[in-house]
């Protein structure tokens, strides 16, 4: 045994005095016990699994047993048994032997580290890890809706005061007793594969990106994976394995833990004592020791009903439901997403009413990981494939609401779009297609995903389904605004929206054609000067372009020209009309830059009677001014002042032949700057 | 061009005492995209500066980065209408004010004097007048103004970056500055998240808006005035630079309601008004102070407020007691086909409408417009102002009350509420309590009531329904809402 094992257990040896009393935890109960806790409990600490003839829809089961040699630590294994909340502080786990004493421990570890699992082939693990970015996934991808936040992650919005936790988080074991890197990416990558009953949900995680989680909460500084520790192995004996499989078969491990427990078959234990037995407060005698909270056992001995399933799988921690749910103030700084669509581009949707919003087989689909429909949110829908029909089915809603009118398509495609409609492009995209302005949740797919008739009833009133949204009611007091489309009827205009998305072709009024470049400007008999952010310029640039083709851009910051081009000018489509101001190039070829050198003061510019601009300076007190034209493809630059200049040195663009004018004399210098052959 | 007289969509508020003329209004700034589109043909008048400049002529900034002159405005031809492109290549102006012998515009980089030196009607000098605030390149990091105040002073708002390259650490992003002639800028206030409008009152002193979202519960009229914050603490760094006029002397709270906050911070002013979220909009834009003596309804001295989500107007009451404004707001004029975004009166009483709803969106379906507002003369019955009392409020109306609807406490209805104030994104109303109203005592002529409560609350919005209250011809209120922000009791 290594000094550093020798370490860990001294260590756990001291958690066992003080975390003795931990409770086994659970989300649900923890946030939401008022309303029956009970059930939730009984489902959530596996209790049906025992005491249940009835299948349960989402059971909640221990882990998968074989292969466990090649996922944790066997010394972490065996303190856990020996204490489970000692060794993960909120285990759902029982104690099922007496202490570290109990002599049965040993025999179960070498049985259960005996267990093959079922041969997979295993994704190579990536080749480097780096904590810092699993520590920016682990804050912003989902993970401390349960787990509890570093203090040294500091989310955009400020890090969290502790008074803003309203509930606890989901606490690790100590990590680095109980997994090695590759083992805990593994995990990560999968965790269905071991927890089928996805109560620690699957992340979709790509490889590289368990890797870096597991870096990260291991606290691995190393680039290389090959460096980490791996798990130290024990061989299992076979007479101690032996002798464990029966343990096991006495303690009923397999009721929690193999799915279809075959042999021997598992009956239901009536519940005659239900104060006593699992619900006593001390360990000893036969029965598994839950370490229960009092307020754990009083609900438990109330069980009643089936918890939402939402509760069960904890769907509200990410997800408001019915005015609850959802993260709290604390948690809410690392739901992260898009600023511009406010709350609701960056906290995962509501589920209040989801049985009648969604249509079932949509349900199904984003829960096996397909359908997503909100590329801004930073949090991820986990994977809940062995739950998806299920819990579809469960959410669902059949009741009835009143059907939609007959639409229109043609009606559809215009009041969509911004030429007569309601101009619902301006701020939705249209599968790949951005919107004019914010960039809000796609439409091309919204009939595969909505009931229509809750479609039209969201359409009269979107405050009332979703609180927050921007999104205004624009059928207010169910009056049409668009009074020359279907005669301003109300219920023919939302079905004809809704027809045309389930039924029409190509795109809703009003796109602009962007590729058409009918905004490209033309200089063809004055210069043309436009202010833009451009790169390689930045944001003060102010463009100008010549007839002839040659175009320059100044940086109107520090009173410098940036770059010079030949032939095509500039599109200014994205700089007039798309709010999100992109930075733009030249549309030309041929960028020569000039290089950067110090600023000087600028003050304006004045355009000659030719419209050519002449930029304005004050450099060392004194008025210069910087006249650009063109001439014969090449870019003239003529400077002025009068007064005592110290001449600054005029920095050239590189690669440009430069000239210089003769005559300058004081007070006034031309350069001519031309593309090389 | 299209042009006719529009009585809008009659909604709840609508008062049809005004006509509404239509001087250009289209569905997309696409209609200018045809395949032999090219620059100046096609105008998107997407309004985001509008100055009066007489004796027939209306100064228009428009978002892609133009100022048009529009001849002919105060006439009913739609024909006679005559548009000269004065000024182009700017970078969103959003404001646009007479100066001199020149114009004013605040562009994302810096304060601009457009001039006209050779008499040709287009500007041929686009000098910079003042800049020195943080320009980024995010998206958001727009700048608005000028405003002039009763000091001479103009007035740029800045606001937050958002989205990619944003850094409200730096540059004065979230405040209000000044400027002065020689191209200085004054740091004033922070605190502001996207304050896209700005107005004077009576006395020359100035007001902005706010947006609702985060660190600003719901959209507030702010006074703008020297060493204040207001909500946003995102770009307070900017304390820590030269110039600046304010400290904070304590840790911004959070999570407190909106009064505490208030008393918490000793800098921290409390918003003139407060338009409740949805109740009064989502988006307030413009003020514009009415001055028009009466030729515009009985609304003299009082401000109008664009609104951008609903495409509609309005009123806004203040009053200055105790040294801090507030005051009242109501519902006015609604039904605009756009986006309201700029505002701006004519000498004649015209209120002059600049629409654009590029970007978000907007009850108005059209993507952008201006239109011409004219009271025809006729009186509607409305909620003229409200005051605040030791004891109560007095209301005065436009139109003599019913005596006996007015004078039963039933008629009425009033309680309070605040927001919580955190870094969220907007604030649910918290902590209502009914106001009791003991009595209404109405004048002789008719044209006030008196409410005499208790349960006020210093910092509260007060919500008054007034919805059994009748006028001496038997009219019902158009909209029985108006939503008064207490931040202080009168003491006499």
């Amino acid at each position: 045994m290594s000094v550093a094992r020798l370490i860990g257990l001294g260590w756990l040896a001291g958690v066992f005095l003080t975390a003795a009393t931990a409770a086994p935890f659970v989300p649900a109960f923890e946030r939401f016990s008022a309303q029956g806790g009970g059930a939730v409990l009984f489902s959530e600490l596996g209790c049906a699994n025992c005491h249940s003839s009835a299948d349960s829809v989402f059971p909640r089961r221990g882990p998968v047993l074989p292969g466990l040699a090649e996922r944790v630590q066997a010394g972490w294994l065996r303190d856990f048994l020996a204490d489970p909340q000692a060794a993960r502080s909120g285990s759902n786990m029982p104690a099922l032997f007496s202490g570290p004493e109990d002599p049965r421990i040993e025999p179960v570890l070498h049985y259960l580290l005996s267990l093959k699992p079922a041969a997979t082939k295993k994704r190579a693990l990536g080749k480097d890890v780096n904590a810092e970015r699993g520590s920016e996934l682990f804050h912003t991808i989902g993970c401390v809706a349960c787990h509890e936040p570093s203090p040294d992650f500091h989310p955009p919005t400020g890090r969290p005061e502790s008074s803003e936790f309203t509930y606890a988080s989901v606490a690790f074991p100590r990590l680095q007793a109980k997994y090695s890197l590759e083992s805990l990416a593994r995990f990560l990558e999968n965790p269905a594969a071991v927890r089928p009953d996805g109560r620690m949900p699957n992340l979709g995680l790509g490889p590289t990106e368990a890797l870096d989680i597991a870096g990260h909460l291991l606290d691995f500084q190393d680039s290389d994976p090959r460096n980490a520790s791996k798990l130290e192995p024990l061989t299992p004996d076979p007479v101690q394995a032996a002798q464990g499989a029966e343990i096991y078969t006495q303690l009923r491990c397999a009721a929690c833990h193999e799915e279809k427990p075959e042999k021997p078959a598992i009956e239901p234990i009536a519940i005659t004592n239900p104060a006593g037995g699992c619900l006593s407060e001390a360990r000893g005698g036969d029965h598994p020791f839950y370490s229960l909270s009092e307020a754990q056992r009083t609900a438990l001995q109330t069980p009643t009903g089936l918890p939402s399933p939402i509760h069960s799988l904890n769907c509200v921690a990410c997800h408001a439901n019915q005015g609850t749910g959802g993260p709290d103030a604390a948690r809410g700084h690392y739901f992260l997403g898009d600023e511009a669509l406010g709350d609701t581009g960056r906290l995962p949707p509501p589920l209040t009413g989801i049985g009648r919003k969604l249509q079932p087989a949509w349900v199904t689909g984003v829960l096996e990981g397909k359908n997503r429909v909100r590329p801004y949110l930073q949090t991820r829908m986990p994977v809940y494939a062995g739950q998806a029909k299920a819990l579809s089915t469960a959410l669902h809603d059949a009741r009835s609401l009143p059907a939609l009118a007959k639409g229109d398509v043609e009606a559809g495609r215009k009041l969509l779009g911004t030429q007569g409609g309601v101009n619902c492009i301006t701020c939705h995209t249209w599968g790949k297609q951005p919107s004019l302005g914010i960039q809000a949740l796609d439409l091309s797919q919204l009939t595969q995903r909505l009931q229509p008739e809750w479609f039209r009833e969201y359409l009269l009133n979107p405050a009332g389904y979703r609180p927050g949204t921007l999104m205004p009611p624009l059928w207010p007091g169910g009056q049409s605004m668009i009074q020359d489309v279907l005669n301003g009827d109300t219920e023919r205009q939302i079905a004809s929206i809704w027809a045309f998305i389930a039924n029409g072709s190509g795109l809703p009024l009003g796109f602009p054609d962007v590729a058409s470049g009918a905004f490209e400007l033309i200089p063809k008999d004055r210069p043309i000067v436009q202010r833009a952010f451009l790169n390689g310029a930045g944001p003060y640039a102010i463009l100008a372009g010549f007839p002839g083709g040659v175009n320059l851009a100044y940086n109107g910051e520090t009173g410098q020209p940036a770059r010079m081009w030949r032939g095509r000018f500039f599109d200014a489509y994205s700089t007039w009309f798309v709010r999100a101001a992109p930075f733009e190039d030249p549309l030309g070829s041929d960028v020569l830059d000039w290089p950067e050198s110090a600023a000087h003061e600028f003050r304006g510019y004045r355009l000659a009677a030719d419209g050519s601009p002449v930029f304005l300076l004050r450099i060392g007190g004194v008025e210069v001014s910087e006249h650009f034209s063109a001439a014969e493809g090449a870019l003239r630059r003529e400077l002025s002042w009068n007064g005592a200049l110290v001449e600054p040195t005029w920095p050239h663009p590189s690669g440009a032949i430069v000239a210089e004018e003769p005559g300058g004399g004081t007070g006034k210098r031309v350069f001519v700057y031309r593309w090389k052959p | 061009m299209r042009s006719l007289f529009v009585c809008a969509l009659l909604l709840a508020s609508s008062a049809c005492a005004y006509d509404r003329f239509d001087i250009l209004t289209a569905s997309s700034v696409s209609n200018s995209r045809d395949k032999d589109w090219k620059p100046g043909k096609g105008l998107v008048l997407e309004v985001s500066g509008l100055c009066w400049i007489g004796p027939d002529r209306l100064g228009v900034a428009i978002r892609k980065g133009e100022i048009w002159f529009i001849d002919g405005v105060l006439g009913n031809d739609p024909a006679a209408l005559k548009y000269t492109l004065f000024a182009s290549g700017l970078q969103e102006p959003l404001g646009l004010l007479p100066d001199g012998d020149g114009y004013l515009v605040v562009q994302r980089t810096e304060m601009t004097k457009l001039r006209d030196t050779n008499g040709d009607d287009v500007a041929d000098e686009y000098l910079t007048a003042a800049r020195g605030w943080s320009v980024t390149g995010a998206y958001h990091g727009y700048a608005y103004g000028p405003e002039r105040d009763a000091a001479g002073n103009l007035w740029i708002t800045l606001n937050l970056d958002m989205g990619d390259r944003s850094n409200n650490k730096i540059g004065w992003r979230g405040w209000a500055l000044t400027a002065n002639s020689a191209g200085e800028i004054f740091p004033q206030a922070a605190g502001l998240r996207s304050p896209c409008g700005m107005g004077t009152n009576r006395q020359g002193d100035i007001f902005v808006t706010d947006q609702q979202g985060n660190w600003v519960p719901a959209t507030p009229i702010h006074h703008l005035r020297k060493g204040v914050f207001y909500t946003n603490p995102e770009g307070i760094a900017s304390q820590n630079l030269p110039g600046s006029p304010l400290k904070l002397s304590a840790e911004v709270p959070k999570n407190i309601p909106y009064p505490d906050a208030v008393r918490a911070l000793p800098e921290m002013a409390p918003a003139a008004v407060w338009l409740p979220y949805n109740k009064m909009g989502r988006s307030a834009t413009d003020l514009q102070l009415i001055d028009a003596v009466g030729k515009f309804g009985p609304f003299d001295g009082q401000l109008l407020a664009g609104e951008f989500t609903n495409s509609a107007i309005h009123r806004v009451f203040l009053e200055k007691v105790e040294g801090e404004y507030q005051g009242a707001c109501f519902s006015f004029l609604d039904g605009f086909p756009s986006a309201v975004v700029r505002l701006a009166f004519a000498p004649d009483g015209s209120l002059f409408v600049g629409m654009t709803n590029r970007g978000w969106s907007s009850l108005g379906a059209r993507a952008y417009g201006l239109q011409r507002v004219r009271w025809d003369g006729k009186s509607t019955f409305a909620i003229k102002e409200m005051r605040a009392k030791p004891d109560g409020f007095e209301l005065t109306f436009t139109e003599p009350v019913d005596p006996i609807s007015a004078a039963n406490s039933e008629s009425w209805k009033l309680h309070s509420f605040t927001y919580l104030y955190s870094s969220a994104y907007g604030s649910e109303e918290i902590d209502p309590q009914p106001v009791l109203i003991k009595s209404a005592e109405v004048a002789a002529d008719g044209f006030s009531v008196r409410l005499y409560c208790t349960g006020m609350r210093e910092l509260y919005v007060h919500e008054l329904h007034a919805p059994g209250l009748k006028s001496a011809t038997g009219q019902t209120l158009p909209d029985p809402r108006a939503f008064y922000t207490l931040n202080r009791i009168p003491k006499s």
